[in-house]
């Protein structure tokens, strides 16, 4: 089983951990872990990839010792310590890449290079990003897809259902953007903007070009600020690129990690 | 049993076709819809109403807080309370209540509230509320998975606040205070508190608790209300609660004419309006974070109860009957003798000892508004004295109790038997 329970002071985390190798970190959106999911085997082909899921989302605890941003990267801190691997390569997807960010700027000891995919962490008043929360459904699939038709089905969860819960599938996805709005609500700003030149590792901005929950125009606010950075834009993709175009995702992404 | 007035101070002035054009007459509704002229002028009619509401026998005022609607333009009731307070002699005033993860630092209730109790010579009825997702998360930026945390914070600071005799150091995780004293304090050593919910079992726990009253706040009426109340007591009996009829308080919008025809005539426009001018877009509704997993699932797990989706729907759009809106429990009207059968049988099935009548709604005149009013007070109320009469009553302030009943005997000679 790829997937175990970690225990580490009042947090019990969910690990999707695989492979063997050089040691990557993933930390995933705000939606939900993407479980065993396709893109992170590929990564794990010939490395060690470990995916925690985040405290409070799913099965994972631990959220009543969270009370901020600076409380999840220093969780996250004592995590990647545990594993006693050295310093790793950080890829973090929307939320997670907001919370890899701050890690990067807090913690640069620890991190190798970091690849930030769609990261919520920024605010233009020129291109203001939707509220995730308050989206319609069908807007939110058009904004989260580059081609809600076929990609909305695909996408990968860890969520297993349970056949004697008829509300397990509602109330996990309740769970974690419940969780979400303590990082999100109401503007993903936390002043990362101040933080973004202290880090250090070389970084690689992912975006999907049709992102309509946080704009393309974002990785370039993003790699502004960072002493050295580089964009790669991924067609014909939307907020998951690792989903919609996992070949071209996978090629840059293991491309500058190599 | 006790009345207390109210009315969402609902704007009336929206154009007839806002229900097609507009999808949310909350958090995003544009604001040249509005003339802040008529604003005024709406604010002066419902101070006229509650003024003389207070001279025909209610036992209280309420106002209440709302942000960004045209649904209820009272973002802060302590603004309206002041004046009632200043205003009348008898009627309590339930600010029913102040949203308190809004203020910063919540203090600020404390002495405003102080302040409503000293200028109403004690008065005063403490309302404290979480608000609804569209004023608390959406208007005012609240992270939903912090607002019910931040409540009780402030709910312990300010209940603290009034009873410390020395001046003391706050050191909580949302508001940090080194001297917290604040002047004034209200006579009442504290005023009653209540507490509205929606049927979490978290706010029913904390009102058996700390003996609150509980407040039941919905506009659709004893059917769809009924089994959530009913839950509510078994869940009061079964933890050995105070299941006295005086801690739970519940709203109904009343239509009080000579005759029912008269009834139809005076309320339908005004009633439809108010069902039809409060669309909340989907997307506020219902936030993650603002109500608890285990509250979530209990929701799911209960169903749609009371009223069928299909009649919620039609009452929303307007489509109901008036008599239908009255069959179905959103409205009793009719004349005095109808309407006070009809709220003698809630007050029973629900087991209510504080009924929030709803006497203005929609776009209603003034003048039917104040006929509704007196009618209310000099026909009604007298009537329905006796209902839970052997029940004491600590959920409301001593002094409007004895002024309202040193008033009674008039009252009584007025209603004519």
């Amino acid at each position: 089983m790829p997937i175990d329970f970690q225990t580490l002071g009042d947090f019990r985390v969910r690990v999707w951990a695989e492979g063997s190798g050089s040691p990557l970190l993933y930390l995933h959106d705000f939606e939900q872990h993407p479980g065993g999911a396709s893109f992170l085997q590929e990564l794990a082909a010939d490395r060690r990839v470990y995916a925690p899921e985040h405290p409070g989302y799913g099965e994972s605890t631990g959220f009543d010792a969270i009370d901020n941003l600076l409380d999840l990267v220093l969780f996250y801190r004592q995590l990647v310590a545990s594993w006693e691997v050295g310093p790793l390569d950080v890829v973090g997807h929307g939320l997670g890449g907001m919370i890899a960010a701050e890690f990067a700027a807090i913690c640069p000891q620890f991190v190798r290079r970091l690849v930030l995919i769609s990261p919520y962490g920024l605010w233009n008043d020129d291109v203001q990003l939707p509220d995730p929360f308050a989206l319609p459904p069908d807007r939110f699939r058009q904004a989260k897809w580059h081609d809600p038709e076929k990609a909305a089905d695909a996408e990968p969860s860890i969520f297993e259902a349970n056949g004697d819960d008829a509300f397990g599938d509602v109330l996990f996805r309740a769970q974690n953007l419940a969780v979400a709005t303590q990082f999100l609500w109401p503007i993903a700003d936390h002043g990362l903007d101040k933080r973004l030149p202290l880090i250090e590792a070389p970084v690689l901005l992912v975006h999907g070009e049709s992102d309509g929950l946080v704009p393309a125009s974002y990785a370039e606010e993003f790699a502004q600020r960072i002493p050295n950075a580089k964009v790669e834009r991924i067609e014909a993709a939307g907020h998951l690129p690792m989903v919609e175009r996992e070949d071209d995702f996978l090629r840059v992404v293991k491309e500058f990690l190599a | 049993m006790k009345f207390h007035w109210f009315a969402e101070a609902t704007y009336g002035h929206l154009p007839e076709d806002f229900p097609q054009q507009y999808r949310s007459a909350w958090v995003d509704t544009p604001a040249h819809l509005m003339d802040p002229l008529a604003v005024g002028e709406t604010y002066r009619m419902f101070i006229r109403l509650m003024e003389h509401a207070d001279t025909v026998g209610f036992d209280g005022l309420a106002v209440n807080e709302h942000h960004q609607t045209a649904f209820a333009m009272t973002p802060s009731p302590n603004l309206l309370a002041a004046t009632l307070a200043s205003n009348t002699e008898n009627a309590a005033i339930l600010v029913i209540g102040d949203s308190l993860a809004l203020y910063n630092p919540p203090i600020r209730v404390a002495e405003e509230m102080a302040y409503l109790d000293c200028l109403s010579g004690g008065r005063l009825i403490a309302g404290f509320v979480f608000g609804t997702p569209m004023d608390s998360v959406f208007s005012y930026g609240t992270k939903p998975i912090e607002l019910r945390e931040r409540f009780h914070e402030a709910r312990e600071l300010i209940l603290r606040s009034w009873r410390e005799p020395e001046p003391f150091a706050f050191n909580g995780k949302f508001t940090k205070l080194r001297y917290v004293n604040p002047w004034p304090r209200p006579v009442q050593t504290p005023p009653p508190v209540w507490v509205p919910g929606s049927g979490s079992v978290e706010t029913w726990d904390l009102v058996i608790d700390e003996n609150y009253c509980y407040g039941h706040l919905s506009f659709s009426g004893l059917q769809s209300a009924k089994p959530i109340v009913d839950g509510f007591w078994e869940y009061v009996d079964e933890r050995g609660g105070e299941t006295n009829p005086n801690r739970m308080a519940f709203t109904q919008i009343c239509c009080v004419a000579e005759t029912d025809a008269q009834a139809e005539r005076d309320y339908t426009e005004a009633v439809k309006y108010f069902y039809t001018h409060n669309s909340v877009a989907p997307e506020f509704l219902a936030p993650p974070g603002y109500q608890s997993i285990p509250s979530l699932r209990a929701q799911l797990e209960r169903g749609t109860v009371g009223i069928s989706v299909e009649d919620r729907m039609r009452a929303a759009n307007g489509e109901m009957s008036f008599w239908e809106y009255d069959e179905k429990g959103y409205i009793i009207a009719g004349t005095p003798e109808r309407v006070r059968e009809r709220i003698r049988e809630l007050a029973i099935s629900l087991r209510v000892g504080q009924l929030i009548p709803t006497l203005h709604m929609g776009n209603l005149s003034e003048e039917i508004a104040m006929k509704n009013t007196h009618l209310f007070g000099t026909e009604v109320i007298p009537y329905l004295r006796d209902l839970w009469a052997d029940q004491p009553d600590e959920w409301t302030p001593q002094v409007s109790q004895q002024r309202v009943t040193a008033n009674e005997p008039k009252l009584a000679a007025v209603s004519g038997d």
